[in-house]
């Protein structure tokens, strides 16, 4: 076999392995109770309860902020973040959560949030948070 | 209905958009000049290469009268116009309207043009025989950069987005309807805070001069197939893609220094859309410049070549696709919202795509593909594995940033990896792996054919010295922590290092043609190494294990708490360093936090202190926005910024300062007097307060006192957590009436009052009001070590200097040849 036909099987096969693992490691959007049933971490859309508590508090823990969130399906569930309340998150209009049920609350590693600007009415602003430092 | 508004200033809109059409006109007219220009079999007509540069140099002038237009427009704050209102303000500082001018998309439409056009202009001064079919691929790119901002309705659609919209126009409100709607227009929404930095006047120039000078090499290649000059094209081409890959990579690090510098995320590189569109051209044309070597030298790689460079720029427009086309919605923070120009960004890569492939099919039998294999034992063969493996690189980023193009392609709904940053950290640290190696290995192997037994014993000699040291520097840097992928990352880096080392010295010793990419070589090893042990060994310093309990279950999470409460002048030991809130600058609308660090030695002295300053700006539009700030060692840097602080709105601050003292009470506990006598000490939560002596002379500003009045002052120490503050409250008898003046020690959270004076006793009564801790001041924080991230910079310019010389190399032969 020629030495060029063997490095294209090899390349072919790194390109299938790069596809497969993006299909493999990809996520799902679903809602809360597909992420009751579900063991992994997903996605959920949403949108913030804003009759309900936003709750963070400097004094007591710099680190814990936790809210309401309605997932598309309507369903309710309590979000708790690791972390520091992102700026503005009372005016956000949809909010994305990456994170895994824990009991009955929804804990979450991310979030990702889009607020209307107050300015244009054309214009989403999207802002995030990451409760953890990116690390390799 | 027509209004006649008033105080507008419509001629340099219109002036503008005159402009923009004249260069859409010209680039056009351009393009089909030089093509026939290229194509003409009269070889002494020159009408038509004439009429193409013309066209050119119109085009030319327009992008700059574009230019000019519009930073009269954004300089002279007309708000009436939509680009300046959006993008600037009246208070925003001159060099910072340079920065408003590209924050939008048509601004950055703009600079590439511009870019683009001067190097246009470069190439009709130095192209020789390949002006014709190079500038006809170049004033194509230039028309469908025009069209971009062209902002015309042709058939119901809306073709571009034009910079010289007016507001009325881009907005509908009430307000437009009344003449003089402008005189309630007072500002502009101003700069994003984060953009008002000095890297975003530098950063994007940069940037775009990288991602213009892409089409240069794409352009001969076109040329070469067009004119079936197949080899010719590779030796300028070279040259060209040097300086692009320069250009750019000084562009992408440039963005990832920014971000670090002044962004809170915390890092250097978060994989995000964004920066991965930047990054994905660069690592097909570093391949292609590989390549083209390799074809240069040998003969071999021909196709792999031509594939590099061309998919190169294509891959350029693809990911000015995915950036501002607003496709990446959900994924990407960063990204442009969508301009509606979804349609046109797609056809833009699709005709050079299209032109490209035709090209290929069509003179695919004529390629000089040589049919011979390259040698095992040869240096072509393995750069051009290399140049395979960045590639496939970067097929590996294309496929993962693109999870929201293949749902829109697919119809699916799948949601990008809930770990990205792991995902793309694992792969890409496997192709680095094989890509270090290669650049040190075929250091050691010459073109056509290497002696097997001398080769692997070199090899062998600087392998195992290799492994000597990345053992070393795992064990020291703590990198065995990590994934093992990541130990061989530091043994390819480590490799490439000591391989290219050993050329520079040979280079130095005569075969100076080398140093170029020896030097390149090993900038970019030492950018690996830097890059891998700062965010490998990056730890967060501010962990905070205080802090309520929330339950086991939330415990378990074992969720990492990086934030840590400072209250003011409270020390709080957190790593190696006790750190302090101390104070604050306000210099408008920035709110520095200053943040004292302290490291006490073992004999308890304190053997190093820092002040950082890392800021926020309370801003209205865009929320609280920090930077953080950092203090630099050479071998690690400490990184901290805010994430939270209640700190005021710009514009509520004046507003605050009217307020009435009879409220202030409330922010305090409830008082505690105290009877002492002088040299009594007053206990309090954060320490003492001790009564010194009393002042029978005091005086209260602007309160003349007469013959029967009376003034007392109290004149106390503060002591709290290390620190001394003097105050010194007043009691005062004047006219029969008597008045009491408090004095606040804002720093300790005290209000202090001499309230009674009690002559029977020999005392006073001092009454204490302390501020429960949810009224203190405080900021929460968040600390990084980076351990060697210079190294990452570092490296970078090394290898910019390599290119550089190398550059300066390719250039010699294309004048000898």
């Amino acid at each position: 076999m020629k030495k060029s036909s063997i490095f294209g099987i090899v390349v072919i096969a790194i390109a299938i392995a790069v596809i497969i693992s993006t299909y493999g490691s990809s996520s799902t959007y679903g809602s809360f109770t597909e992420a009751k049933q579900s063991q992994s971490d997903l996605h959920v859309i949403g949108y913030l309860d804003k009759n309900k508590e936003l709750y963070y508090d400097a004094h007591k823990d710099a680190n814990y902020f936790s809210f309401y969130m309605k997932d598309k399906k309507g369903n309710e569930s309590k979000v708790v973040f690791t972390g520091t309340k992102p700026q503005d998150f009372e005016r956000s209009e949809q909010i994305v959560l990456v994170g895994h049920m824990t009991g009955n609350e929804f804990h979450a590693s991310h979030i990702q949030m889009k607020c209307p600007s107050k300015y244009t009415q054309d214009k989403v602003e999207t802002t995030e948070a990451d409760a953890k430092q990116g690390s390799i | 209905m027509n209004i006649a508004y008033q105080g507008e200033h419509l001629l340099p809109g219109q002036l503008g958009q005159f402009f923009i059409v004249l260069a859409f006109g010209s680039a056009l007219f351009s393009t089909i000049s030089y093509y026939f220009a290229a194509t003409t079999t009269n070889k002494l007509d020159t009408s038509w290469l004439w009429m193409g540069r013309i066209g050119y140099f119109l085009n030319s002038i327009s992008v700059v009268g574009i230019g000019s237009c519009l930073f009269y427009i954004i300089y002279n704050n007309l708000f009436e116009y939509h680009y300046a209102w959006e993008h600037s303000s009246r208070t925003l500082p001159v060099y910072y309207i340079i920065s408003s001018f590209w924050e939008g998309q048509e601004g950055s439409f703009w600079l590439w043009g511009f870019w683009q056009a001067v190097l246009g202009n470069i190439l009709i001064w130095k192209a020789k025989s390949w002006e014709k079919p190079v500038l006809t691929v170049i004033a194509l790119a230039q028309t469908l950069l025009a069209s971009m901002l062209l902002g015309v309705d042709i058939l119901g659609a809306r073709i571009g987005s034009s910079p010289f919209i007016l507001l009325r126009q881009a907005l509908e409100a009430p307000i437009f309807s009344r003449p003089e709607y402008l005189s309630f227009i007072k500002d502009g929404n101003g700069l994003n805070p984060l953009l008002q930095n000095y890297w975003m006047v530098i950063h994007p120039p940069t940037l775009f001069l990288g991602f213009a000078s892409m089409i240069v090499p794409f352009a001969y290649a076109i040329a070469g197939l067009w004119m079936k000059r197949y080899k010719e094209w590779v030796q300028p081409a070279l040259s060209y893609s040097l300086f692009a890959v320069m250009v750019l990579g000084t562009g992408v690090v440039m963005g990832s220094l920014w971000a670090y510098e002044s962004l809170n995320f915390g890092g250097f590189w978060a994989w995000d859309p964004v920066e991965n569109a930047a990054l994905i051209p660069w690592l097909t044309l570093i391949g292609a410049v590989h390549v083209l070597i390799v074809y240069k030298n040998t003969g071999h790689a021909y196709f792999t070549a031509t594939f590099l460079t061309l998919i190169s720029f294509i891959l350029v427009l693809y990911a000015s696709f995915l950036t501002r086309s607003g496709i990446l919605g959900d994924t990407s923070v960063h990204a442009f919202t969508d301009l509606g120009m979804f349609w046109h960004l797609v056809v833009d890569v699709a005709v050079f795509f299209a032109i490209a492939l035709t090209l290929v099919i069509l003179r695919w039998k004529e390629l000089p593909i040589s049919k011979k294999e390259e040698e095992t034992y040869s240096r072509e063969f393995w750069m051009f594995v290399g140049a395979v493996f960045l590639a496939l690189s970067c097929l590996q980023l294309i496929v993962v940033t693109s999870i929201p193009v293949w749902n829109a392609m697919f119809k699916t709904h799948i949601a990008p990896p809930t770990n990205p940053v792991t995902l793309y950290n694992v792969f890409q640290a496997g192709f680095a792996v094989v890509v270090t190696l290669l650049a040190g290995i075929t250091q050691f192997l010459k073109y056509k054919k290497t002696d097997a037994t001398r080769f692997f014993i070199t090899t062998g000699i600087y392998l195992v010295f290799s492994a000597l040291i990345t053992g070393l520097v795992v064990y020291i840097t703590g990198i065995y922590h990590l994934r093992f992928v990541f130990v061989l990352v530091m043994f390819g880096a480590t490799y490439t290092l000591l391989a290219n080392t050993k050329v520079l010295t040979d280079a130095f010793k005569g075969k100076i043609k080398l140093a170029g990419s020896a030097v390149a070589h090993i900038g970019f090893g030492l950018m690996m190494v830097g890059a891998l042990i700062a965010a490998g060994t990056s730890k967060v310093i501010s962990q905070n294990d205080t802090g309520l309990d929330y339950g086991a279950d939330f415990a378990k999470g074992n969720n990492p708490r990086e934030n840590i409460m400072l209250y003011k002048n409270e020390p709080v030991k957190m790593g190696d360093y006790t750190v302090t809130y101390f104070g604050d600058s306000i210099k408008a609308p920035n709110h520095y936090f200053k943040v004292d660090y302290k490291r006490y030695g073992a004999n308890g002295k304190i053997t190093e202190e820092f002040v950082l300053k890392p800021n926020s700006q309370a801003n209205r539009k865009m929320g609280l926005v920090s930077s953080p700030d950092t203090k630099h060692y050479l071998f690690h840097d400490l990184y901290t910024h805010v994430s939270m602080a209640p700190i005021k709105y710009d514009d509520e601050t004046q507003a605050d300062a009217g307020h009435g003292e009879e409220n202030d009470d409330a922010n305090y506990n409830p008082p505690v007097p105290h009877e002492v006598k002088v040299g009594d000490t007053i206990p309090f939560r954060d320490g003492v307060i001790v009564l010194e002596k009393l002042n029978k002379e005091a005086h209260v500003q602007n309160i003349p006192l007469a013959a029967n009045d009376v003034a007392v002052g109290a004149n106390l120490k503060v002591i709290s957590h290390g620190l001394t503050y003097d105050a010194e409250p007043v009691f005062m008898v004047k006219n029969g009436s008597v008045f009491d003046f408090a004095r606040k020690v804002d720093d300790a959270g005290l209000k202090l009052r001499l309230s009674k004076i009690i002559p029977e006793k020999d005392k006073v009564e001092i009454t204490v009001y302390d501020q429960p801790e949810s009224k203190k001041a405080y900021i929460v924080m968040r600390a990084i070590e980076f351990p060697y991230i210079n190294f990452l910079w570092t490296g970078t310019v090394i290898m910019i200097i390599g290119f550089l010389l190398s550059i300066f190399r390719r250039n010699k032969e294309l004048k000898s040849v």
